[in-house]
């Protein structure tokens, strides 16, 4: 399907729900229709708990807020104001603003680099407390805890305020449907999956995190400006914790990360709880509960997709589907004249000078001080142990060491977090394969490749662009050919040699490897060898590389670092390591008595690194 | 000042009895249990039934206990067991658990506000000032019920075992430990502990199918900035009880009511550990 059908598709379908709103009020009774003006914009604010759990992974008890801060600008400026049409603007944009400062806040708050996900849902848990409170205290300002009613509102009939609602529903669901699907909305999934290897490809996860949140933070405001002029009462109960946990039901009934789950789950669930409130409401809230435990425990993904999935999977029984479909993706080699990597600078690709890490009372790294140029491959050895692991992590996170300098291509890493340390030219490649396990190979590609190349809000590119280096990884090892496999179907090998390419593809000056053929068979270990071995000598790159296989490192390294016990105990080529007797003690686990207390007077007890 | 101090002693008493049975789930399991909340409401409403039935007031915290301890095992056999590979998910289904709690509890008793009888009547002077004699007990309980915990995670085999899986429950279960007992052992008891603090609550407030709500978010919160440990907790008890009471005698109730919550997450900010030492 080309990109051209694929998105008058979904604009068809927008169009179909706009004509099915509008012919609502002219098949529904009155009393549905006034209940469901409400329910379409409840699942407006469903759907941005959608965007935030199902998509992003961030669980949120507090998008009610949101609603509540446009009902209640709506209803403070009515009441005490009067209602015109230059105060109604000035009500939409106090509401929107205020939404938007508060969801600045709660994410300046919960998403700091560091945070868990536990702890961004525990800020938007303490934010509908402390609004109704504040609500509650507002004395006759807010009406305390009756609220604010009888305040002037627009003049729109019944039906109007259920279209205005219908269509506010129908275009931010098409909006946010867009989204989702393009190559910009696959990176909410991205950090969602896997939130460490973003970060390492040079992606401010916050900064996303925060962006998204400001958006539904804005859309949650205008539902709820909306709800308040349609009905002309406001309610501490709109900010409060239940509504919000609510939305967070009808969002995981529905299916989450479905977005048309969550808004049908909000429109159904109230709908009936207005229709079944009101002769059975003890036993329709447990009901909920009920379905509620039950979804989450066996059906986590909601309803939507069992719903859909069982006649797909009735349809198949009688005609089986055809196989994988063909790669939605090209690759070509990006031009080295458009390379954007960082140019290098002054002086050595990557100076490391006294470096100390230290967890507590415990010293891992001692006093090390290397310096590596363009094309060397440096190979760090050491036992287990030694601090090889905790060096490369000092290299390209600048949190992470005690003290000491590292220089990246001249600049300062200072403590900047990874992604800005990958904008300075490093890249990282972890031990275990680390690749976003539900995407497809094509699709962790173009994300690390988002750093350079601006990823579309609303398409998806149809072909992808990578260096030279990346390219020629895929082709080595096959992977060109599996573009649309996800990458959890995928063997070790193939896993190790995509995170690679992903690395590559990030166009690092220096590359930091830990142990990039653990676990390989001896073909594939030559195969990553040779490619190694070419990216410094033709590319020019700086590659660290952290290896245990003896012979391997003989073979590749220009230059070799032994690490024992925290410190540099021999810097040179490989042939003064192999002829060295002090390696060979500190790999026959003797060195405990020839270098350990030579070197390190008060040698510390080791911890795994 | 006196009669501050206490405030500050007895509400930090009564935020350790209610949230230990939360850190103790929450330590061992690494799962937040939002029906902890509901769960205080079924002790709160044991009590309530055994006052009715005129049995000792003080039968009610065993009681309790019991009813308690039984909603726990089912709880965690068929709902929290699935979970433990999707903590987040715990806490929703858990919460809806919560939800189920109190709707089967205002389908039997209603949604009123209904009260207990206190255990303990009247007043004692202390210092020069006479200050709630139940309140003063709740000081005991607490105590109580934190020695005894420690006696029982530091002195017995379960306890070993419990603080092996605590701190690394792979190697624990390497080592033979059946992790899933402790987790169920735990659960239970985390259960009875909420229900105790549900009975323990009742003679202070009054009893209606939400009571355990406003307690929830608090012992959360506690928890959270107390890691695993009844020490850190009791010290979390204490700052942050006692600036709950400092707040609402000072400024206002309301803004009293929320000290715990905010704090809480600021800390957090700053510390992510928290109270709790590496």
């Amino acid at each position: 399907m080309t990109e051209a059908r694929r998105l008058s598709l979904i604009l068809a379908v927008a169009l179909a729900a706009l004509a099915a709103i509008f012919a609502g009020p002219y098949v529904l009774d009155t009393y549905s229709v006034n209940v469901l003006t409400r329910s379409l914009l409840y699942a407006a604010v469903a759907l941005t708990v959608d965007l935030l759990w199902g998509f992003l992974g961030v669980l949120t008890f507090g998008q009610s807020v949101f609603f509540a801060c446009g009902a209640y600008a709506a209803g403070l400026v009515f009441t005490h104001m009067d209602f015109s049409p230059s105060n109604a603007l000035l009500a939409l944009g106090l509401g929107v603003g205020g939404a938007l400062l508060v969801a600045a806040i709660v994410g300046w708050l919960a998403f700091w680099h560091g945070a868990s996900a536990l702890y961004a849902s525990v800020i938007t848990l303490v934010l509908p407390i402390v609004a109704t409170q504040l609500l509650y205290s507002g004395g006759t300002f807010t009406g305390s805890s009756s609220g604010l009613s009888g305040f002037m509102s627009f003049d729109l009939s019944m039906e109007a305020w259920f279209w205005l609602s219908g269509s506010f529903l129908v275009a931010v669901t098409t909006l946010a449907y867009i989204f989702v699907k393009s190559d910009a909305g696959r990176l909410l999934v991205a950090v969602r999956e896997n939130e460490q290897r973003c970060k390492y490809l040079g992606l401010d996860t916050s900064r996303l995190k925060i962006l998204v949140f400001l958006a539904c933070a804005a859309i949650g405001a205008i539902a709820g400006y909306i709800y308040a002029g349609y009905a002309m009462v406001v309610a501490p109960e709109l900010a409060g914790f239940v509504f919000g946990t609510e939305l967070v039901i009808w969002t995981a009934l529905g299916g989450r990360g479905t977005l048309l789950g969550p808004v049908f789950g909000a429109l159904i669930v109230d709908y009936e709880s207005a229709q079944l409130a009101g002769d059975y409401p003890f036993v329709w809230q447990l009901i909920i509960g009920t379905l509620f435990v039950l979804v989450i425990v066996a059906f986590p993904r909601g309803l939507l997709p069992v719903v859909f999935d069982a006649p797909r999977k009735l349809l198949g029984l009688l005609r089986p589907r055809a196989a994988t479909p063909a790669a939605s993706v090209t690759l070509s080699t990006l031009d080295p004249a458009d390379t954007q990597g960082v140019e290098p600078g002054e002086g050595p690709a990557l100076a490391v000078a006294d470096v100390v890490k230290r967890f507590g009372s415990l010293t891992v790294l001692e006093g090390i001080d290397f310096e590596a140029r363009a094309g060397e491959l440096v190979s760090l050895v050491g036992p287990n142990g030694a601090g090889k692991t905790t060096l490369m992590r000092c290299i390209a996170d600048g949190a992470e060491r005690s003290a000491g300098s590292i220089m990246v291509n001249g600049y300062d890493i200072g403590r900047k977090p990874p992604e800005a340390c990958v904008a300075l030219g490093v890249g990282r490649k972890f031990q275990m394969a680390n690749v976003f396990e539900t995407l497809t190979v094509a699709q962790c590609l173009q994300i690390a490749r988002v750093r350079h190349a601006r990823p579309s809000l609303w398409r998806r590119a149809a072909d992808l662009k990578l260096p030279e280096a990346a390219m020629h990884v895929l082709a080595t090892t096959g992977l060109d050919r599996q573009l649309s496999t996800p990458a959890h179907l995928l063997s070790h090998g193939m896993k190790q040699a995509l995170e690679l390419s992903m690395v590559l593809a990030l166009e690092p000056r220096v590359l930091l490897l830990d142990e990039p053929t653990a676990g390989l068979t001896k073909t594939e270990r030559m195969q990553i060898g040779a490619i190694l071995i070419e990216l410094a000598r033709k590319q020019g790159l700086c590659v660290l590389l952290v290896e245990h296989d003896l012979d391997f490192v003989r073979e590749i390294s220009s230059r070799v670092i032994v690490l024992h016990q925290g410190r540099i105990v021999l810097d040179g080529s490989v042939e003064d390591v192999v002829a060295s007797e002090l390696v060979k003690q500190v790999y026959a686990g003797s060195g405990h008595a020839g270098i350990a207390h030579e070197t390190a007077p008060s040698a510390p007890k080791e911890m795994p690194a | 000042m006196i009669a501050q101090s206490l405030d500050i002693v007895t509400t930090a008493a009564i935020l350790y009895a209610v949230a230990t049975g939360l850190l103790l789930v929450f330590g061992v399991m690494k799962i937040i249990n939002f029906a902890h909340g509901g769960l205080m409401t079924l002790g709160g409403y044991a009590a309530l039934v055994t006052t009715q039935a005129g049995l000792n007031p003080w039968l009610a915290i065993p009681i309790a206990a019991l009813f308690g301890g039984v909603a726990g095992m089912a709880i965690e056999r068929f709902v929290v067991r699935p979970l433990y590979s999707r903590p987040l998910d715990a806490i929703l289904a858990t919460w809806g658990l919560s939800i189920i709690i109190g709707q089967l509890i205002t389908l039997a008793f209603g949604r009123g506000v209904q009260f207990t009888q206190s255990p303990l009547n009247g007043t004692l002077d202390l210092f020069g000032e006479s200050y709630s004699a139940y309140r003063l007990a709740l000081v005991g309980i607490a105590a109580v019920l934190g020695l005894a915990l420690t006696a029982l995670l530091q002195g017995t085999r379960l306890g070993l075992e419990t603080r092996a899986v605590i701190m690394n429950e792979d190697l624990a279960r390497g080592l033979g430990i059946n992790s899933g007992l402790v987790r169920f052992l735990t659960f239970t008891l985390g259960s009875a502990l909420a229900g105790v603090a549900g009975a323990l609550i009742t003679p202070l407030s009054s009893v209606d199918p939400s009571m355990g709500v406003p307690w929830l978010v608090n012992a959360f919160m506690l928890v959270l900035v107390s890691g695993a440990s009844l020490l850190s907790l009791l010290f979390a008890c204490v700052v942050l009880g006692g600036a709950q009471v400092l707040v609402a005698t000072h400024f206002s109730p309301v803004l009293g009511g929320l000290t715990i919550a905010v704090l809480a997450a600021i800390i957090l900010r700053v510390r992510p550990k928290g109270f709790a030492r590496d």
